[in-house]
């Protein structure tokens, strides 16, 4: 029995190997518009646990800015949608084992990400910003020397502070979404939390006396409809999208429903 | 399949990689000793002639093993601040950790107490042992071997369980591979290194857990 262990321990490990490589079918592999509307319905990953861009509502349906831009997307496919709930470290790997058609998840359009897909034209502005109590005196990222800072991971705050967390000595830590980094910041186990720009309403709603503000903006962002690269038919399609929904006032009443701020100039590319 | 393998982007980041396998051991390694300690104390309060005390570890256990571990964590972490209990994301899982494999240890040597044949104690008193020694010899040694495979089952578990402890931002080796995935998104490499690294360190438990057991209870030469 124990000369065969090595063996049995081989065969065990080309089973995980074999299933994770073997073509369980994919489940959105359209490539194009056409594919996706003869399959009959269009598969978009929605961040549910950030407040204003999505949040699962009391229906149990995704609610927000980006789910309502995913409707839209259905609307002018004319099929339904079918939402798959993604975060900020899986939204990537989502799209590109074809789990999704697009990405509509606060997605901060970034040359780097623009390596492994491609983006829509901007459909929202926002911002990576650093959110505490008033009473946090943060003014730059050197006064988060030795604060915990708690931000979603893989999202944009976590890429930029990264680097600087030994020079700073920042305390960086990750959630696995933004729910829980909030929720950290109101138990009081965080000290700052990365965040958006209009985050700190919600905060402020939910746990008032503290007077969350925005203390630094990192980064001005603009979301993007993310989709596997080499999709020209569907980027074409999308760009007409965002293009048609931002010059008819519909991506204004998102905005204004959900971020109570009428629609900003969106850059185009 | 069209997916090129890029594992040279992969090995850059070993040295975090094993710095993640390192606090999944440390953390599952305390979670063991403290969790058997813990499933121990609960076995007895379950055995014990006081009706308090059997309620109460039934009732952990009930409330425990019916209840998601990743609830138990995020109770640990966000919900004990409200009434004044901070812990460090770490502490938080080894915790929360405990509590899970205590439960479940408790129930498993129970078992093993209930497996101790009467005439066995009986014997024991006969012979004129102190109360520890019958506890320690007659009754604990000869529970745990009963149920020592169980045991190391439920350990192994509890290992491959703190995989979500991620979520309260405890830097493991899920944790850490995540993050790396965040940042090159070479999600099928690093996540085969991370499968290799849990497999890796389930049979280093295993072994320790023979030489355990050997160690123990080679005097029954069972």
């Amino acid at each position: 029995m124990r000369a065969r262990r090595p063996t049995v321990l081989l065969i065990a490990f080309s089973i995980v190997l074999g299933l994770s490589t073997s073509s369980f079918a994919p489940s959105a592999s359209a490539q194009t518009v056409d594919e996706i509307i003869k399959r009959g319905k269009v598969i978009v990953g929605v961040n549910t646990t950030t407040p204003i861009f999505g949040l699962v509502g009391t229906d149990g349906q995704p609610e927000g800015y980006d789910p309502d831009v995913a409707r839209l997307v259905g609307k002018y496919l004319g099929v339904p949608v079918e939402f798959v709930p993604v975060t900020g470290a899986n939204r990537l790997p989502f799209l590109l084992t074809n789990r999704v058609d697009m990405v509509i998840a606060l997605f901060g359009i970034t040359p780097e990400r623009a390596l492994q897909i491609w983006f829509s034209m901007p459909y929202a502005t926002e911002a990576a910003t650093l959110v505490a109590p008033a009473s946090r005196n943060v003014k730059t990222v050197d006064d988060l020397a030795g604060l915990r800072v708690g931000v979603p991971r893989g999202a944009m705050q976590d890429l930029l502070l990264t680097p600087q967390v030994a020079a700073k000595k920042i305390n960086l830590m990750r959630f696995d979404d933004e729910a829980t980094a909030l929720q950290a910041l109101i138990s009081g186990q965080i000290d700052v939390v990365g965040t958006g720009l209009l985050v700190n309403r919600t905060l402020n709603r939910n746990d008032p006396g503290k007077n969350y503000e925005v203390k630094i903006v990192l980064r001005p962002l603009h979301f993007g409809i993310g989709i596997r690269r080499g999709q020209i038919d569907l980027l074409q399609w999308l760009n007409t999208f965002v293009y048609t929904i931002k010059n008819n006032g519909e991506l204004d009443a998102i905005s204004r429903k959900w971020r109570q701020l009428p629609l900003e100039t969106l850059p185009v590319f | 399949m069209d997916y090129v393998f890029q594992f040279g982007v992969v090995w850059r980041e070993i040295d975090a990689l094993l710095l993640g396998a390192w606090l999944t051991l440390r953390l599952s390694a305390l979670a063991m000793a403290l969790g058997l300690i813990v499933g121990v104390a609960g076995a007895l309060a379950r055995a014990s002639r006081y009706r308090a005390a059997r309620a109460l570890a039934r009732a952990y256990v009930e409330a425990i093993r019916n209840t998601p571990f990743l609830v138990q964590v995020l109770l640990v972490y966000l919900g004990l601040p409200t009434i004044g209990i901070r812990l460090t994301p770490d502490q938080a899982a080894l915790l929360a950790m405990v509590i899970n494999l205590g439960a479940y240890t408790t129930e498993i040597v129970r078992a093993g107490i209930k497996a101790v044949p009467p005439g066995q104690i009986q014997a024991g008193i006969a012979l004129g042992l102190s109360r520890w020694q019958l506890f320690r010899f007659v009754v604990c040694l000869p529970a745990l071997r009963a149920v020592f495979p169980a045991l190391g089952s439920q350990f192994i578990l509890v290992m491959l369980a703190s995989s979500v402890v991620s979520v309260i931002s405890a830097e493991e080796l899920t944790a850490v591979a995540d993050t790396i995935v965040a940042r090159n998104f070479r999600s099928f490499e690093v996540y085969l290194i991370v499968t290799g690294l849990y497999l890796a360190m389930c049979l280093a438990f295993q072994a320790t857990f023979a030489a355990i057991h050997r160690a123990l209870f080679a005097r029954w030469s069972g």
